[in-house]
């Protein structure tokens, strides 16, 4: 697009404003994927004007409101919805949740070589919980998590990411009771990790892992402070 | 925007949300859904439209907390801009705009027609709390700060403020073209 400066500060102020006819929001709200110029304009606009939101008094929502917003949360990997599908099997052979995750067939048939291939292991080793950490935007599937009984964990790949030349991809757990995540430490992009959790507890049901994007030298803070590119939360496997 | 010295932090609870933490979710929902019920009521101005976009916004934000980069600090206003572009959207989807873009030689003669030092009564009234947009707004002229309200608050399309504040329309899209540059120079 050609907008001068000032035409694109005037533009992402009436989109915000909410001025424009329909189709030229549309426009915008399409352009904003792909113009970080725009996005900036959209954002310090944003910023400026939300004070007046004051100005509207406050309305009691109707209860059956929440109920509706959490039945149309739609397919999510919680473990109420691992529960309430009847368990790990029942949920881990629900067609649904692969066509949520990948678009089905290709995915599903990598998950099963990962799984097959790991089946002569001695019983120790046997995976005791495990995580497929998925895409927050695209519900497609990243990693497989597999973590056994003796605290072996493993990390493997089902799609290719990409990673910016100076950024490193950090792994990270946090168990539902805990204040904060935890890091596992960098993952090499597209290479299976093999861990220990010697200082960690025993993984346990619904523990978060994720996956985010962070400086060269792993997040500085020893927290997250990046996008997240997967995350997922761990389920009992029942052998 | 009200005070929230509750210490609410909406940047952890879109966090847990991104990690698929309903209850962070619902959090956000007791905290703020009431706020943003009333602002999406005084945009599509029907009670049942106005639930309809809470759901849509909240299911929205729950798909979308990852991409919100919580380094910035800025989940409540993200939260409401959310919510606020959703009921824009489906006010703007319902009427067919009347109001199509005019010819500009008609604008600037109804602009030229038009004094300087117009003034037109006040629809709103504004807030201290409301802090530095408080101060830029009331430095504007009366007709430029009825319009950006207007538009912001009640989600006035251009015909509509210039039926409210009883301006040709050409002096309306004036209003706010040049009310918006001014407000970004006043508040930087």
């Amino acid at each position: 697009m050609t907008d001068t400066n000032e035409e694109m500060q005037a533009l992402a102020g009436e989109y915000v404003l909410g001025t424009l006819p329909l189709v030229q929001r549309q426009d915008v709200e399409r352009r904003l994927a792909s113009e970080p110029l725009l996005r900036a304009e959209v954002a310090a606009w944003e910023q400026r004007l939300l004070p007046l939101t004051a100005l509207a008094a406050p309305v009691e929502p109707s209860p059956a409101l929440w109920p509706k917003i959490s039945n149309s949360l739609a397919v999510n990997l919680t473990p109420q919805a691992v529960a309430a599908a009847g368990g790990w099997q029942r949920w881990w052979d629900d067609l649904r949740l692969w066509r949520a995750l990948s678009g089905g067939a290709v995915f599903a048939t990598l998950v099963l070589a990962v799984l097959l291939t790991r089946q002569p292991s001695p019983a120790a080793l046997q995976p005791a919980y495990m995580v497929v950490l998925v895409a927050p935007q695209e519900r497609t599937a990243g990693y497989v998590v597999q973590a056994s009984m003796n605290r072996q964990l493993t990390l493997t790949p089902l799609q290719g990411t990409a990673v910016p030349g100076n950024k490193s991809l950090q792994f990270w757990t946090k168990g539902t009771t805990w204040q904060a995540p935890v890091s596992l430490g960098l993952v090499q992009p597209n290479q299976s990790l093999k861990l220990a959790l010697d200082k960690l507890p025993q993984v346990e049901a619904d523990q978060l892992f994720e996956i985010t994007l962070e400086p060269q030298a792993g997040s500085p803070t020893g927290r997250p402070t990046g996008p997240i590119l997967y995350l997922g939360r761990a389920v009992k496997v029942a052998m | 925007m009200p005070p929230t010295a509750d210490g609410f932090d909406y940047d952890a609870a879109l966090h847990a949300c991104a990690l698929g933490d309903q209850q962070a979710l619902q959090r956000l929902y007791q905290q703020d859904g009431r706020h943003l019920l009333g602002v999406a009521l005084r945009i599509v101005r029907r009670r049942d439209l106005a639930e309809d976009v809470l759901h849509d916004a909240f299911v929205s934000i729950w798909h979308k907390a990852a991409s919100f980069d919580a380094g910035r600090g800025a989940g409540r206003g993200w939260i409401f801009s959310v919510v606020r572009h959703q009921a824009l959207n489906a006010l703007r989807s319902r009427e067919r705009d009347v109001y199509t873009d005019d010819n500009d030689a008609l604008d600037a003669l109804q602009e030229a027609q038009d004094g300087q030092g117009d003034t037109v009564a006040e629809q709103f009234e504004l807030q201290a709390e409301m802090g530095r947009l408080n101060d830029c707004l009331n430095h504007l002229d009366s007709g430029k700060r009825n319009s950006i309200v207007c538009a912001y608050v009640d989600g006035c399309s251009h015909g509509e403020i210039a039926a409210r504040l009883n301006a040709p329309l050409g002096t309306v899209k004036a209003w706010l073209k040049r009310g918006l540059a001014a407000l970004r120079e006043c508040m930087g």
